[in-house]
């Protein structure tokens, strides 16, 4: 059987270790930048946010990509611990955009002059929030787990595709959020020092996904195997 | 240099205060 | 029978219910001229004009009309318990999707033909022809979205609270054709050249294929046991 409570619990012991392991990588990460990264000239100590702000929005569109990707695959090959991963991406996913979201205005506040702006990447980032919101009302309002799993992988693929619009969307009305200053062609235009910061935070977080999703998987798979020995 | 520093720890607490509370509540519904 | 005329017989039968009943067309088109009548009055007369709110107004009761319109499409056949007998009939599950949305877009273009009327009534905006092109906005706008609406519909009619759950997940699916038909019909109504509308007239387009596409790939996996 698929649903293997064994390989469960595996996953949660995994993922503890793994979470652990990224949460010290946290604390690294918070040392590093806020005692050892020397602050910008221009933007203050605001601009260390950042080191939290920018690796939170990359695992929160990472899990959401691979809903859709686990999504279309579960489609096709039927198999329920693809359906596990997508429940665990989208919740973990929301997590993380709960934090680009709150850092995201507490730096635009005394950068831009105001909490909220209608820039570009903030509100796409809102718009997918709120698409994964609607994802786990239509989980928690099916009841028949196949039922279920159908259901949600559709949404989630229709999400996939709704992305690169919104993306055009967003961008067509207009943005003043600051340029990537890492991915360029002409290579980086961050200090050394403040790179160095910035790509472990984002390793870090990258890290802290895995362990969450690993946990949160498990804990999908038991409850699926729970609601197929109550059917 | 702008003195924002407040608006840094703001952040820096909020994604604590997120992902600590995430790991906890991952961490007890993970309990057998 | 052929997909096509197995469709069109479907969106018929569709159109055939409404036109007994009336009830939805009449709740519906009530509600375009409703919700017009809120944005009218809940603005700050002495600044904000007519004219600088009209396309705003216009794509939002596009939007929430259509909204409302979709979520009767499969209500009623929840509650006639029909889409059984109509899986049971030997038409192909693509022209069943087919059926049900052309069904659905003649629906909400008929509704929002009302709604267009009233809204040049109501704003005062200058007959153009220009105006024309701001309905087939809105046509080539809905046909999008009640693509991606049907399909969202017919898994959501089958759940409890189907009803709250279509408008929360179908909204985010409205945001790139309302956004685009709104920054359309704004530069049209300013008499703006053509090539300003490329880019958002391009991006409706594509987002009507993309989504009739994956609706018509997803619809046969949602429908069937």
């Amino acid at each position: 059987m698929s649903l293997d409570l064994a390989a469960a619990d595996r996953a949660i012991a995994r993922g503890r270790v793994l979470t652990l392991l990224a949460l010290a990588g946290v604390v690294a990460v918070y040392v590093l930048a806020l005692q050892f990264t020397p602050p910008e000239r221009l933007q203050g100590l605001a601009q260390k946010i950042f080191y939290l702000h920018v690796p939170a929005a990359w695992s929160g569109l990472m899990a959401f990509v691979l809903v859709g990707i686990t999504s279309a695959l579960f489609l096709w090959l039927k198999e329920p611990r693809l359906d596990a991963f997508a429940e665990a991406s989208a919740e973990v996913g929301l997590m993380f955009s709960v934090i680009m979201l709150t850092t995201g205005p507490i730096w635009g506040k005394p950068i831009w002059g105001t909490w909220w702006t209608w820039d570009a990447r903030l509100t796409f980032t809102l718009f997918e929030f709120l698409l994964f919101c609607g994802y786990f009302a239509l989980r928690s309002a099916v009841r028949e787990r196949e039922e279920r799993a159908k259901f949600s992988a559709v949404v989630g693929i229709m999400g996939m595709l709704l992305v690169p619009f919104i993306h055009l969307t967003v961008y067509l009305f207009n943005t003043t959020h600051p340029q990537p200053v890492v991915a360029r062609v002409d290579g980086p235009a961050l200090p050394g020092v403040m790179l160095r910061t910035f790509l472990i935070s984002l390793g870090t977080f990258t890290l802290l996904y895995l362990g969450f999703v690993m946990q949160r998987y498990g804990i999908a798979i038991r409850t699926a195997h729970q609601e197929a020995l109550d059917a | 240099m702008p003195d924002n520093g407040g608006f840094m720890v703001a952040a820096y607490v909020v994604t604590a205060v997120v992902l600590g509370s995430y790991a906890v509540s991952l961490w007890r519904r993970g309990r057998s | 029978m052929s997909g096509w005329r197995a469709a069109v017989a479907i969106a018929g039968k569709d159109l055939r219910i409404e036109r007994r009943s009336r009830t939805a067309l009449l709740t519906a088109s009530t509600f375009a001229v409703l919700i017009q009548l809120v944005f009218v009055f809940a603005r700050d007369t002495a600044t904000t004009t007519l004219a600088m709110v009209a396309p705003s107004v216009l794509w939002i009761t596009m939007a929430l009309t259509s909204l409302l319109a979709l979520n009767r499409a499969f209500l009623l056949e929840r509650e006639h318990a029909a889409m059984e007998g109509i899986l049971l009939a030997p038409v192909p599950r693509a022209a069943l999707f087919w059926g049900k949305w052309l069904g659905n877009l003649a629906f909400v273009a008929l509704v929002q033909l009302l709604a267009f009327l009233v809204w040049v009534l109501f704003f005062n905006v200058a007959p153009s022809l220009s105006l024309l092109l701001v309905f087939a906005l809105t046509l080539a706008a809905a046909a999008g979205f009640t693509a991606a609406g049907t399909l969202l519909a017919a898994m959501t009619a089958r759940t409890r609270h189907a009803e709250l759950l279509l408008p929360v997940l179908l909204l985010p699916f409205l945001v790139p054709p309302v956004f685009a038909g709104a920054q359309a019909t704004m530069r049209l109504l300013a008499g703006r050249p053509m090539d300003e509308l490329a880019g958002w007239l391009r991006l409706l387009v594509v987002y009507d294929v993309a989504f009739l596409v994956l609706a018509t790939l997803l619809f046969p996996i949602v429908v069937d046991e």
